[in-house]
């Protein structure tokens, strides 16, 4: 990815060639853990799209004028985990009172979202990629909806999964993993895909 | 009121103490890790270019993938050739590829300093090994016209990496013609 | 609570993530070398110790509602102590785990025995569940990196071990070539596919030797 990439670029890398999930394994454990049924699934990606999006933007503002001009790089990861943590209390204060159908919804898998990986993997990349404030902020939602897509695609299979025979010491985790892994294959197909710039 | 006052001091204070502790690791480790990072920017220089100095030529071109090209000189000040800097696009992300060009625009070696690309595949480009090292030797003499053998060229691409290959070869061909626009 | 115990938890009967399922996203984007396996495994297992301790010292003056606040602050302390010392002293392995690295103060299995273990537990019984814990994570990494590096590349010992220069410690060893240097290898196995794929299969046979082992129990009892 070079400096100057494009909307376009930053999407198609972010949602398929680059999936979070299925080539660099940022979030599994929601991923895993909230895909039992569509429903929870789409509730979970759009809370994540949406922090992910946020926490890109602030953590970019908060590294370019505080911590670099300070020299104080070194507390990247403890500024950021913070500010992920507060920023996601703050999200469930804010849906609570402000759109209380929205929190009811989303309202469980918000505090999940602070030990969720790709999350603190975005903004940790953005500051690796040398990233601007715009393309920071789209690569987080970008990611973030490239984690709903995976998400909601790997919650329609398991829901099948119900319906097929496995052998019986595959109960449970271990088919959910199989099937993640057929998934990431099919991903896989994508990362022929010529970006173009 | 009163305890969230209490509770923010004690994490306040909490935070205060670790990021004084880290203050002191960093201060500590700061240098080496500096010296590390330099240390592996003049070693790739000199892999692909030996020469004493090396001076900004200040490149201006179109090609945003080429960051910086320097006039590689010799003791007595005489311009041997360049290097150059070049970002690609990869299969996992940007791969930063070192160039060396002689005077006469062929290449005379590779280096690659920065890449994510696929463990075991696209990262051989880059790695130590024998067949890392193979790979690289393949520019060693190649002008702007290169390719990989599959185009008709003479570059040997990576088993299961065409788009790595791809993207070094489009490195190196960058970095030669921003070197030929220079004169 | 007795070390013969934990030590069996931590690798086996509670391991974190063969059984307790968390810290699975480094264990599968990691796995494709000795080198990174055992880098990464001997760095959780570090941190995890040093958190443990800390969290057990502290457990009776920190504020039950901001606790989780200050473990993550004394975790994502630990993590970038370990992060510069890496960067500083052996910069390979610091280069291969790239974002993983600080990506350790998400991983559940410390916040998760932060949680689970230290706050109700001694200073001595954390640091050994630290240990074990660490441990057994360790080993499901290091079997991962074996499966998928022997059948991926046909080799064992990536990085670590080199064929001519004996044992490298800074990841420039080629592995040692166990099907010949001809050997294509199953190169779906190191990517992505490979590392949910290895895993699911992994945690199955788990699955079974437990299951296994819990009904001879059974069906011992059942005899008496």
């Amino acid at each position: 990815m070079t400096t100057d990439a494009s909307i376009i670029t930053i999407a198609l890398t972010a949602i398929l060639i680059n999936n979070f999930i299925f080539s660099q394994f940022l979030g599994c454990c929601p991923f895993l853990g909230c895909s039992s049924k569509v429903d929870t699934a789409i509730g979970m990606g759009l809370a994540v799209t949406f922090v992910m999006g946020l926490a890109s933007a602030i953590c970019y503002i908060v590294d370019i004028y505080i911590l670099v001009p300070l020299n104080l790089q070194f507390l990247e990861t403890l500024a950021f985990i913070l500010i992920i943590a507060s920023l996601v209390q703050f999200v469930e204060m804010f849906l609570k009172k402000a759109i209380p159908s929205l929190y009811s919804a989303l309202g469980i898998y918000l505090p999940l979202i602070t030990t969720n990986c790709a999350v603190l993997g975005v903004v940790l990349l953005n500051v690796q990629y040398g990233f601007n404030f715009i393309q920071s902020t789209l690569y987080g939602v970008f990611g973030g909806l490239g984690f709903l897509v995976a998400i909601v695609l790997f919650a329609s299979v398991r829901e099948r999964i119900d319906h097929a025979e496995y052998p019986e010491c595959f109960e449970g985790f271990p088919i959910c993993l199989v099937s993640a892994a057929l998934l990431a294959l099919a991903f896989m197909g994508f990362s022929g895909m010529k970006i173009p710039l | 009121m009163k305890k969230i006052i209490k509770l923010a001091l004690v994490l306040f204070l909490i935070s205060a103490i670790v990021a004084g502790v880290l203050g002191v690791v960093n201060e500590l480790t700061k240098d080496r890790i500096e010296q590390i990072k330099e240390k592996k920017t003049r070693e790739a220089y000199a892999e692909v270019l030996k020469a004493e100095t090396y001076d900004d030529a200040k490149y201006k071109g179109k090609d945003t993938q080429v960051q910086m090209v320097s006039v590689a000189k010799d003791k007595d000040g005489n311009a041997i050739g360049y290097v150059v800097e070049t970002v690609v696009t990869g299969s996992q992300g940007s791969i930063t590829v070192i160039v060396g060009v002689d005077n006469d625009l062929k290449c005379t070696g590779i280096s690659i300093t920065d890449s994510s690309e696929t463990s075991g595949l696209g990262a051989v480009a880059s790695s130590p090994s024998d067949k890392g090292v193979a790979f690289r030797a393949n520019f060693v003499g190649q002008g702007k016209d290169l390719d990989l053998t599959k185009n008709g060229g003479e570059i040997d691409q990576l088993t299961g990496a065409t788009i790595t290959s791809t993207a070094v070869v489009t490195a190196v061909r960058s970095a030669i013609t921003a070197c030929e626009s220079l004169g | 609570m007795n070390i013969k115990k934990q030590f069996k938890e931590g690798l086996i009967t509670n391991n974190p993530v063969l059984v307790q399922l968390i810290g699975m996203c480094a264990t599968m984007a990691i796995t494709t070398t000795l080198f990174n396996g055992v880098g990464m495994g001997l760095s959780v297992l570090i941190i995890l110790t040093c958190c443990n301790v800390v969290v057990a010292a502290i457990r009776k003056i920190i504020p039950n509602e901001i606790r989780l606040a200050i473990f993550v602050v004394v975790i994502a302390g630990f993590v970038t102590i370990v992060d510069l010392l890496l960067q500083a002293f052996v910069p390979a392995l610091s280069e291969a785990l790239g974002v993983f690295i600080p990506l350790i103060v998400v991983n559940c299995i410390i916040i998760g025995r932060a949680e689970a273990f230290c706050q109700k537990n001694t200073v001595a019984a954390s640091f050994f569940d630290g240990i074990f814990q660490g441990l057994g994570y360790t080993v499901v990494l290091i079997i991962m990196c074996l499966i998928r590096e022997l059948l991926g590349f046909g080799t064992i010992g990536g990085g670590l071990i080199d064929a001519a220069k004996g044992l490298t410690l800074d990841g420039t060893g080629s592995g040692i070539a166990v099907f010949g240097a001809n050997y294509q290898g199953a190169m779906i196995l190191t990517m992505p596919f490979g590392g949910f794929l290895t895993l699911g299969v992994l945690i199955a046979v788990m699955q079974y030797a437990l299951k296994k082992s819990a009904d001879k129990k059974a069906k011992k009892e059942a005899e008496k």
